[in-house]
C-alpha cells in the first residue's frame, strides 16, 4: 500500500517535472526534490512504526539508529535545498505535499472497499497495543512531518512581518552575540520548528521519566501523569464512548503536545511556538484529514455525502439540498480555520499582553522611575503570567476536545443518543 | 477618510464589537451551566466538558477578530 502510493506521486511528480522543465527547470528540481525528501521520510516512518511497535530490547538500538539516520537525511536534505536558494518555496512544498495528497486519497479509497488494508488503519491497530507509547511518538512525529513544509510556504508569502512584537528567546539572544554564525542565523530564521521540537522531546523525556520504572503503587510524579493522562481519557472517553481506544492516542498527542508547547512559553528565555499560525495550521490540518479519514471511513461513501448533505429524509429536506450541501461543506472547511485561529490568537494575544508591559516597564526604567516601575508593574505581569497558565492549559482542552467533537459528529452513535433519550425519558418520569 | 486613519479606527471598534457578541454568549452560557449545577450537582463533569467548549466556540468570535488585527496591524502606518 504504502508503496504502491509512493510509485503513484513518483509518476504525478514526474509528469509535473517533465511539464516545467522546458520553462522553469529550477521549480521542476524542486518538486521532484521535495518528492524524494518525502519519500525517504515515509521509507524511515515506516522502519521506525515497525521497529516501535516490536517493543523488544533488541530493537532499541535500531530504533534509535533510524530515528537518527532520517533526522539527518530528512531534515539534512531541506536545509541543504534551502540553502541551495535557487529553488522556490512553492514547487518545493508542492513536491513534498504530493505523497501525502496520494496518500491520503488512496487511503480513502481503499477505505471504500477492504478497510482493514489500509495503511492507517493498520497503524492505528499497532498504537492501540502500546497506548501510551503511541501517544509519545505520534506527539513527536505527526506535526513535525508537517511543520517544515507549511512555514516555509509561509515564509515565502510573507517575507518581512516585522509589525509584531515579542520578548527576546535565547535564540534571539544568541543571534544578537554571534550574528555572523550561519547555524545560529540558520536556528534563528527556524525559531517555530526548533521550539517545537524542543518541546516534543521535553514531552518525550519527561513521559520516559515518569513511566521508567512503573510500579503498582506510584511515585508522586508517576501518580500525577497518570492522572493528566487518565483525566484526559476520561472526558474524550464522555464524550466518544467505546471507540476511544482507536482514537486516544491522535487526542491524547494533541492534547498533551499543545501543552508542552505552550507551557515552554512561560519560561524566561523560551517561546510557545503555537504563538505561530503556522504550526497550529498545521495540528489543525492533522486534525482535519483524520476526522474526514475516519468520518469516510465509518460512514461509507453514501453515508458521508449523505451527512455532508445534511441527512434529507423528506420532501423539504431534499429540496434544501442545494443550500445545505454548500453549506455543510464550507462548515467542514471552517473547523481547521477556526481551529488553528484560535489556539494562535490565544497564546500570540497573551504573549502580546506580556509583551507590553514588560515594555512599559523598561520604559519606565529607562526614565529612572524605578518606584513607579517595578512593584506595581511586576505585580501586573505576574498576574498575568498567571492567566497565561490558564490559557495554555484551557486551550489544549479546547484544541483536544474540538477534535473529539468533530470526531465524534463523524462517527455513527445511535446507541449513543438512545442511551440519551432514555436518561431523558427517565428523568421527566 | 484615509486608508490608515481608517484602519487605526475601525480594527479597535471591530475587536470591541466582537467582544460584545463573545460576552454576551459566555454570559448565556455560564448561566445555563450554573442553573443547571444549582438544579442536578451530580452531572457537573459532563456538564464542565461542554460548557468549555460552548466557551471555546463563543470565544472564538473575538479570536477572529483579534487575528484580523494583527493580519492588518502593520498596515495602519
Amino acid at each position: 500500500m504504502l508503496s504502491r502510493g509512493l510509485r503513484t506521486s513518483w509518476l504525478v511528480a514526474a509528469a509535473l517535472a517533465g511539464l516545467l522543465l522546458p520553462g522553469k527547470p529550477y521549480d521542476a528540481l524542486g518538486i521532484l526534490a521535495g518528492q524524494l525528501i518525502m519519500a525517504v521520510n515515509f521509507v524511515f516512518l515506516r522502519r521506525l512504526v515497525k521497529l516501535f511497535t516490536e517493543r523488544t530490547a533488541a530493537s532499541r538500538g535500531p530504533f534509535a539508529f533510524a530515528l537518527i539516520v532520517k533526522i539527518a537525511l530528512v531534515y539534512g536534505g531541506l536545509a541543504a535545498v534551502l540553502a541551495f536558494g535557487r529553488i522556490r518555496y512553492v514547487p518545493f512544498t508542492v513536491g513534498l505535499g504530493l505523497p501525502l495528497v496520494v496518500l491520503f486519497l488512496k487511503s480513502i479509497l481503499l477505505a471504500f472497499g477492504q478497510g482493514p488494508s489500509s495503511i492507517f488503519a493498520r497503524r492505528a491497530n499497532e498504537t492501540v497495543r502500546s497506548l501510551r507509547a503511541a501517544t509519545k511518538l505520534a506527539a513527536l512525529l505527526l506535526p513535525l512531518l508537517f511543520v517544515p513544509g507549511l512555514s516555509f510556504a509561509a515564509e515565502a508569502a510573507k517575507p518581512a512581518e516585522g509589525s509584531a512584537q515579542e520578548l527576546p528567546n535565547w535564540i534571539v539572544l544568541l543571534h544578537d552575540f554571534f550574528p555572523q554564525s550561519p547555524v545560529i542565523g540558520w536556528l534563528e530564521k527556524n525559531q517555530i520548528i526548533v521550539f517545537a521540537w524542543l518541546a516534543g522531546l521535553l514531552f518525550l523525556f519527561l513521559s520516559w521519566l515518569a513511566m521508567r520504572k512503573p510500579k503498582l503503587v506510584p511515585g508522586p510524579f508517576q501518580n500525577g501523569v497518570e492522572w493528566v493522562v487518565e483525566s484526559m481519557y476520561n472526558v474524550s472517553e464522555g464524550l466518544l464512548g467505546p471507540q476511544i481506544d482507536r482514537h486516544f492516542p491522535l487526542i491524547g498527542a494533541l492534547f498533551f503536545y499543545i501543552l508542552t508547547i505552550n507551557m515552554l512559553g512561560i519560561f524566561p528565555g523560551m517561546k510557545s511556538a503555537t504563538s505561530s499560525l503556522d504550526l497550529t495550521l498545521a495540528l489543525a490540518l492533522i486534525t482535519f484529514l483524520y476526522v474526514q479519514f475516519w468520518g469516510i471511513r465509518n460512514l461509507g461513501p453514501i453515508g458521508y455525502l449523505d451527512h455532508l448533505a445534511g441527512s434529507p429524509r423528506d420532501p423539504i429536506g431534499w429540496a434544501m439540498l442545494p443550500v445545505m450541501l454548500p453549506v455543510h461543506i464550507l462548515g467542514e472547511l471552517a473547523k481547521p480555520v477556526s481551529l488553528s485561529c484560535r489556539l494562535f490568537g490565544n497564546i500570540f494575544g497573551e504573549d502580546t499582553l506580556i509583551v507590553v508591559f514588560v515594555g512599559a516597564t523598561a520604559m519606565l526604567l529607562k526614565a529612572s522611575l524605578l518606584a513607579l516601575a517595578v512593584p506595581p508593574m511586576a505585580g501586573i505581569t505576574a498576574l498575568f503570567m498567571m492567566l497565561q497558565t490558564l490559557t495554555s492549559i484551557v486551550q489544549a482542552l479546547i484544541f483536544s476536545l474540538l477534535a473529539t467533537v468533530y470526531l465524534y459528529m463523524m462517527l455513527p452513535h445511535e446507541e449513543h443518543g438512545h442511551e440519551e433519550s432514555h436518561a431523558e425519558a427517565h428523568a421527566t418520569s | 477618510m484615509l486608508f490608515p486613519a481608517a484602519l487605526g479606527l475601525g480594527l479597535p471598534l471591530g475587536i470591541g464589537l466582537a467582544a460584545i457578541g463573545s460576552g454576551i454568549g459566555i454570559g448565556f452560557l455560564g448561566k445555563g451551566a450554573m442553573e443547571a449545577m444549582g438544579r442536578q450537582p451530580e452531572i457537573l463533569p459532563k456538564l464542565q466538558v461542554a460548557m468549555i467548549i460552548g466557551f471555546g466556540f463563543a470565544e472564538a468570535l473575538t479570536i477572529y477578530a483579534f487575528v484580523t488585527m494583527f493580519f492588518l496591524q502593520g498596515r495602519i502606518g
